[in-house]
């Protein structure tokens, strides 16, 4: 009953699962990738914007593009890619993680992998949890639906446009609806700064001469049957709605870009940790959860702002799968990374000191600071440090840390960003 | 005569209600003139209630208030012109589709007239599904009599018809343990009604029951004969069943008066033609004043009370076995307080509000009704927070004065029975009610005809495949024979597009996005249909022949695209059928 078995199984074949299978691959697991759409390359192949690769290959390209790389290299390799496929069960096993998958053509039908890469991805928060009021009429989308409708689909969802959020999508949106012909009234971002890239601000909005409002929100959709417009009121600093300052704005549609949550509905019932703050899976650096043969990598792990970063932790996410399926990884010995200062949040959050060489670390400011620095440090000893001419909470900063560095007997970490 | 007048006017003026004028008509009490808020129509209302009329009539105006609006369908037209009926059913909530089933087991043409697009639109559908188990109705009212048969009938009704119903039971938290002394007669009052099984559980049983239960409680009793239902596919199945066994369902169908010949309903006028019918059946809801007036028999108004609900995120649904309440006493509503419950799906409900509106169609959500409910209800059960809440709602019910059901053939139309007021227990009573108001209408038939059951009449509705219900055999079987049921669409609830397919070809076909949710779950679940809107979109247009932009959220006008992309601004919603 057990099915094919694999070494390695990654689920998701975006950025993050396609990095994964061929680390996984390269390190020489037998590895398959399992998709629930008909084609690979998750929500980049939506995204016609440039503006990728800036990192991993020092080029601009579009999202199609940058997958493509990948996907080519997944076929060249030979590697297993099974599409159009649900993961309809999954169990941890004494061995083995058992896969139940379902697809047109092969039904209903178990794999078995002694590792399993979660690439799962996230999804968009809706406009019910962030507490928009009225009806529910047409008209009111995800940035992510919006671009997906209009990209993949060649619909236009609508002409007269309200975007609350100032988040990447949002504002490529806000452009994208424009060449479209649409008309983008306004962004509207309840924070006093905004969420997306400062590029993005500049391309997406200044050069189409499309307003942003800050420290502004939308508190009510109206219409019955499709958007008549929205309310939009001012917050104080606490984003608390400031009394008499609603105005009404006609539209026919609202297109969200408030938050995006990683997806790790699966993992639940393995009893993997989630931390509360990423909303992704505990992990060290080696992107092992606190469960024996599962990697967590991508925006199913933390949200990242660039999908380079996000190839990035599929291939150590994949690398390490495989070295574990293949019985080559070390007995961890795990030290936790205590965020201090002003840290909203650390991957990994903790560190496997026994596999030794470098480890990641990513972070996010918990608000905007000036002539920021960052210290790595282990009991009282400072290790490394790192400046910035400023920090932003949108921005997720990178530090190389070699853990050669460590001195003996390291019992935690503790990094500390002040401004 | 004289003196439940005096009374009434005593009590107006008590409240301070000069400008409100009270006076008799045949046997119900009409009261006029004005009030300055919707608060004093609601006072008067109720100052009037009580007093040994049959219904109250409450035709106060508000100064500076807007009548309430009602929906009509942007559709004109002759479709339905010149056709008869045995009996026309207005409105395709719970009552009327149940009703539309059992008028089903006989040899008659039935019709169910709704004028929303789909059924189950308004009050039936904007609920938290509750199977009350009757504790809470009066004594000597309606609403126990049906409360009681209604639950019990839901056993049966759930095999026949295939909707999931859960006999979960509630657990009813005192806040005080000053209330346990009031147990013992609790349980007599139980007995006295009727309810099926009563036990009472001290503090330390509640807590064994309910691991997750708030700290607060001081015991409570346990009504194990509580369910619930998913109660827009308590509808659906209704209306799906009716349909198989002969009635006709038209949907974009309002009812905008009738033709009357000597007292009698001959016609029934609607926005797509006049329908003959022998036998009116007033299921209409929150307007059912209206329909009765159109007859000239408007004994009772309708006034529209909100209740909001929040939905949890379905990894919560394990953290609770069965509806969970506690109610605050010395409270004065109209509502039973609400609580927790549970729903076949997995997820937790919890609500609703009970908020007195003039407008009956707005399902409108406040931000202070949101927070009431979550100061109120989300602390009985300690695992929750406010983040869990992924999405959340608002119905109206359609209240009476009087606070009970009318189920009744009308005392001036010898051809018009009325289920109106029917609001909570209406759902847990709706399978007891439509079997009385099928054989009232039945009754009025055999006066002038003869009425023979229909001998095709199939209690069974046909179910198409829910893969969920499937054992992993099973499922692959139906992929082997239908390969789109292997391809999953809404990967939060794992609906596939197989069984989107079926439901837009069911016998009461989901025309909209929001009807295929309201049949499969398809959009329903924590994402809210941000991945699987496109895909729907797609197979709705494929299915129905119809082109993207054409495809609605619901009624007609809630169209979801404006267009196609490069096209120029302002022509972007004309383009070829594909």
């Amino acid at each position: 009953m057990s099915g094919a078995k694999w070494d390695v199984a990654v689920i998701g074949a975006g950025p993050a699962g396609l990095a994964a299978a061929i680390a996984a691959d390269k390190a020489g697991a037998r590895v398959c990738l399992v998709e629930r759409e008909s084609r690979p390359g998750g929500i980049l192949k939506q995204c016609i914007h440039d503006g990728f690769g800036l990192v991993r290959y020092s080029q601009k390209l579009s999202g199609p593009e940058y997958a493509w790389r990948d996907i080519q290299q997944i076929k060249e390799r030979g590697i297993k890619l099974f599409t159009d496929t649900f993961l309809l069960g999954l169990e941890r096993g004494k061995e083995r993680f058992a896969l139940t998958l379902q697809n047109s053509k092969q039904a209903v039908f178990p794999i078995a992998a002694k590792a399993l890469v979660a690439a799962t991805g996230c999804r968009e928060r809706t406009a019910r949890q962030v507490f928009i009021h009225g009806q529910r009429p047409a008209g009111v989308y995800t940035a992510g639906t919006v671009q997906r409708l209009i990209n993949i689909g060649g619909h236009l969802p609508g002409k007269n446009c309200v975007i609350l959020g100032s988040g990447d999508i949002g504002l490529i949106m806000a452009r994208r609806l424009t060449l479209e012909g649409a008309k983008v009234l306004g962004v509207y971002e309840i924070k006093p700064e905004p969420s997306g890239l400062t590029r993005n601000i500049v391309q997406c909005l200044e050069d189409y001469n499309i307003p942003l409002h800050l420290s502004t929100t939308v508190s009510k959709v109206h219409g019955s049957e499709r958007t008549e417009g929205v309310s939009i009121c001012r917050v104080d600093e606490k984003l608390r709605p400031l009394p008499g300052s609603e105005e009404y704005v006609p539209c026919d549609t609202l297109v969200l870009s408030v938050g995006l949550i990683p997806e790790n509905d699966m993992l639940l019932p393995l009893g993997t940790e989630i931390d509360p703050r990423t909303g992704g899976p505990v992990v060290d650096q080696l992107l092992a959860t606190t469960l024996a043969g599962l990697y967590s990598c991508g925006n199913a792990l933390h949200v990242n702002d660039l999908v380079d970063y996000v190839s990035e932790s599929g291939e150590i996410a994949g690398s390490a799968a495989a070295r574990s399926a293949l019985g080559k990884q070390n007995c961890p010995r795990h030290v936790p990374v205590i965020p201090r200062g002003d840290i909203h949040y650390v991957v990994p959050q903790k560190l496997d000191i026994a596999a030794g060489g470098q480890g990641i670390i990513y972070f996010r400011a918990a608000r905007t600071l000036a002539d920021a620095s960052v210290e790595i440090s282990a009991g009282g000893q400072a290790l490394q440090q790192k400046k910035y001419p400023a920090v932003r909470p949108p921005e997720m900063e990178r530090i190389v840390l070699d853990l050669a560095l460590l001195p003996p007997g390291t019992k935690e970490l503790s990094l500390n960003l002040r401004g | 005569m004289a003196k439940r007048l005096k009374l009434v006017a005593e009590e107006l003026a008590r409240l301070g209600l000069t400008a409100v004028y009270p006076r008799e008509w045949r046997r119900s009490i009409v009261l006029e003139g004005e009030a300055d808020s919707w608060q004093q129509y609601i006072d008067a209302g109720y100052a009037a209630a009580g007093k040994g009329y049959k219904g109250v009539v409450n035709d106060v105006r508000v100064r500076g208030l807007e009548a309430p609006r009602e929906y009509l369908p942007p559709v004109q037209g002759g479709a339905l012109e010149g056709i008869s009926y045995d009996a026309v059913i207005i409105g395709g909530g719970v009552i009327g589709c149940a009703v539309a089933r059992e008028l089903s087991r006989w040899d008659l043409r039935v019709a169910l007239l709704e004028k929303e697009d789909d059924v189950a639109k308004q009050t039936s559908s904007r609920n938290n599904g509750m199977i009350h188990p009757g504790l809470a109705a009066p004594t000597g009212s309606k609403k126990l009599i049906y409360n009681i048969r209604g639950n019990r009938m839901y056993t049966q009704a759930a095999a026949e018809l295939g909707f999931d119903f859960d006999r979960c039971g509630s657990v009813v938290m005192l806040e005080k343990s000053l209330y346990q002394l009031a147990l013992p007669i609790v349980r007599v009052k139980a007995l006295q009604k009727g309810v099926d099984g009563l036990d009472i559980l001290s503090r330390r049983q509640v807590a064994q029951r309910e691991p997750n239960a708030t700290s607060l409680q001081h015991g409570g009793i346990s009504l194990p004969s509580t369910g619930v239902v998913a109660p827009y596919k308590v509808v659906v199945a209704y209306a799906e069943n009716a349909v198989e066994n002969g009635a006709a369902v038209h949907l974009n169908t309002a009812v905008l008066g009738f033709e009357m010949e000597q007292g009698r309903i001959v016609g029934v006028r609607t926005n797509q033609g006049l329908i003959h019918a022998g036998a009116v059946i007033n299921a209409a809801g929150v307007w059912a004043d209206k329909i009765a007036g159109y007859a000239d028999d408007r004994f009772f108004t309708i006034h529209g009370r909100k209740g909001t609900i929040a939905i949890i995120d379905k990894a919560l649904g394990p953290t609770q076995k069965g509806v969970l309440a506690l109610p605050r006493l010395g409270v004065k509503t109209h509502t039973k307080g609400g609580g927790l419950n549970p729903t076949g799906e997995g997820n937790l409900l919890m609500g609703p509000t009970a908020i007195e509106v003039p407008q009956r169609e707005d399902w409108s959500t406040t931000a202070e009704e949101l927070e009431f409910i979550i100061s109120r209800h989300l602390g009985l059960n300690r695992q929750l927070r406010p983040r869990d809440i992924i999405t959340y709602f608002a119905g109206v019910r359609a209240c009476t004065f009087d606070e009970d059901f009318i189920i009744e053939p009308s005392e001036h139309v010898p051809n018009l029975v009325h289920a109106a007021g029917i609001q909570s227990p209406g759902l847990a009573s709706a399978p007891a009610i439509a079997q009385d108001v099928a054989a009232m209408a039945v009754e009025i038939l055999k006066t002038t005809r003869e009425v023979k059951p229909n001998p095709a009449f199939n209690p069974k509705r046909r179910l198409a495949p829910e893969l969920a219900k499937l054992s992993l055999e099973e499922r692959g079987e139906a992929i082997k024979k239908n390969p789109a049921y292997g391809q999953i669409v809404c990967r939060c609830e794992t609906i596939s597009a197989g069984e989107i397919i079926d439901a837009i070809h069911s016998p009461v076909p989901a025309a909209s996005l929001d009807a295929v949710k309201r049949r499969v779950r398809a959009g329903m679940g924590r994402c809210q249909g941000g991945f699987c809107t496109p895909a729907l979109l797609e197979i709705l247009a494929r299915e129905t022949g119809k082109a993207p932009s054409e495809i609605t959220k619901g009624r007609p006008g809630s169209q979801l695209l404006v267009g196609e992309t490069k096209t120029p601004q302002g022509e972007g919603s004309g383009h070829e059928r594909s």
